[in-house]
């Protein structure tokens, strides 16, 4: 494992506040465990800051979800605002689909050569911005050390 | 029996420079206004006024009556529907000179994202904080709402099996228009090659994809129609308006960027006005991106989804053609005034006052603002006075 000081990508002027709406996400992330809002009556999946159900009007219940979903829409970054974004190379930002049915925008755990494309499988794990930890889609460690260890 | 109707309207110049604050550009628009108007601004009785949104310390509020010379308002308020709010201040307008609560209104918006020291992106990027979902994205990579509109762009080209050749059209198109536009920012000719040579930002949008931002103003006056010998212009009605806010959830199953019957509002506004699809001779839309245009083209009813793409790689949105659309060049070529863009150039279309860009015959024009990630709709037929 490597150690770096702060995020891949951003600047930890860009941590979330980790006591504000979304207390729940970040104290499961803290855990590493994936925690998303859903329907205490229904439980039909809620949006993120949403906390009275459109179905049934039932009340917000945050519940551990499984880690995985499905790319619903992606981009690679090319604009790298000076200050806050610390890498030199175009960056992703992907909208996953959890399994659980929540949608929820992030980036990778690291820097990553190719994009994963709309309707992709794909694992996630965290990443932390200043000390707070929010969900990432994971990428294997680089190939280069696989090759390393096999002639 | 009076009826409401606009009687001014006023646009500073479009600034790619910075220089004065919201708040002198808006007294600015309002002067140009009631000249358009011929009206002293001691008659006005109403004033609403549309800042950007953040948090920038000088953005717009209620404090610009006092500051800018009003005399006693009976209408007073921030109205704040975001990119909507154009429109959505029209209704509000309209609805308060027919009750009687004002006789003349003022609809202003004004912004100078282009700061001294930074770029309006770095405006944007900087813009949005930490708290909640937007603070969770930020933290993510998403600044600004370029990459935000990059997923939406991703997503429908998808889905509509599209691809950049259709985001090139609308740029194009919208560069056709600016071409005649004096007030413009971008007039020079774009060929596909110069699109493509454009800088990526964030994929699939390039640059030109983008709407061109400026520090400017616009304002509109809403009065009774009872001052048809004060103006010398042709009056022009709203003849029909509605909102629609989906609530489009962003949660499996539905889409969670387009989409959501934002048609209804449309078709709700055009029966208000006795006309169909069919009787509209212009359409401007609110375009921050080339891909919005698309979007809209399908949702609010005048293609088949998917369909949009080919329509402008056909020509058929461009001038001469069959559905003319964002007629100055709108947010991508002309200037990024939020709701004001395609509102202003609506009235100047109606009016028969646009020039070498003037649609023949155009009396009915369909003006639509979006808010947020086409989260809200507020829409308005706009009719030539009889003549």
């Amino acid at each position: 494992m490597t150690f770096s000081a702060g995020d891949w990508l951003v600047a930890d002027e860009l941590a979330p506040d980790p006591h504000g709406t979304l207390a729940p996400l970040y104290e499961g992330a803290a855990a590493g465990q994936l925690v998303m809002p859903f329907c205490d009556h229904c439980s039909q999946p809620l949006e993120l800051e949403q906390f009275v159900c459109d179905a049934c009007g039932g009340r917000v219940e945050w519940r551990r979800v499984d880690p995985s979903g499905t790319v619903h829409a992606v981009t690679t970054v090319h604009r790298r605002e000076p200050g806050l974004i610390r890498v030199s190379d175009p960056y992703p930002v992907i909208d996953v689909e959890l399994d659980s049915g929540h949608r929820v925008i992030m980036t990778t755990t690291r820097p990553v050569s190719e994009q994963p494309g709309i309707g992709q499988t794909v694992a996630l794990s965290f990443r932390t911005v200043g000390d707070v930890a929010l969900p990432a889609v994971t990428v294997p460690h680089p190939s280069h050390h696989d090759s390393e260890v096999t002639p | 029996m009076t009826d409401a109707a606009i009687v001014g309207l006023g646009l500073t110049p479009m600034s790619t420079k910075p220089g004065a604050p919201p708040e002198s550009l808006a007294a600015q628009a309002v002067a140009a206004a009631l000249a358009d108007a011929g009206m002293e601004q001691a008659e006005v009785d109403g004033l609403l006024v549309n800042s950007s949104q953040g948090v920038r310390p000088d953005r717009l509020g209620v404090a610009l009556a006092r500051h800018a010379g009003f005399g006693p308002l009976r209408l007073l308020e921030h109205v704040e529907i975001k990119g909507a709010t154009a429109a959505a201040m029209v209704q509000r307008a309209v609805l308060a000179v027919r009750a009687g609560l004002a006789r003349s209104v003022v609809c202003v918006f004004a912004d100078t994202p282009i700061c001294p020291g930074g770029t309006s992106g770095s405006t944007y990027a900087r813009s949005g904080g930490v708290e909640g979902t937007r603070g969770l994205e930020r933290a993510s990579g998403l600044l600004g709402s370029v990459p935000t509109f990059a997923l939406l762009a991703s997503r429908y080209l998808s889905m509509s099996g599209g691809d950049e050749d259709d985001l090139c059209a609308v740029a194009c198109s919208a560069r056709r228009w600016a071409s005649y536009n004096l007030d413009a920012i971008s007039r020079t000719t774009l060929s596909p090659e110069q699109y493509r040579g454009s800088p990526m930002v964030s994929t699939p949008l390039r640059r030109l994809d983008c709407a061109r931002p400026v520090n400017g103003a616009g304002a509109i006056i809403v009065s009774t129609d009872d001052r048809r010998s004060d103006v010398n212009h042709a009056m022009v009605y709203v003849r029909g308006m509605a909102q629609w806010h989906p609530m489009r959830r962003r949660v499996a199953p539905g889409e969670s960027w387009f989409g959501g019957g934002a048609g209804e509002a449309v078709s709700a506004a055009l029966a208000m006005a006795g006309r169909t699809r069919a009787d509209v001779d212009v359409l401007e839309l609110y375009d921050p991106f080339s891909v919005v245009t698309l979007c809209l083209l399908e949702e609010y009813g005048f293609r088949e989804p998917g369909t949009a793409g080919l329509t402008f790689r056909s020509g058929e949105c461009d001038p001469g053609g069959s559905l003319p659309t964002n007629t100055g060049g709108g947010q991508l070529s002309a200037f990024y005034l939020q709701g004001m863009t395609p509102l202003a150039e609506a009235i100047i279309q109606v009016r028969g006052a646009g020039g070498e860009r003037q649609v023949p015959g155009a009396t009915t024009a369909l003006v639509a603002g979006i808010g947020g990630r086409i989260d809200h709709h507020a829409c308005l037929v706009l009719d030539r006075e009889p003549s």
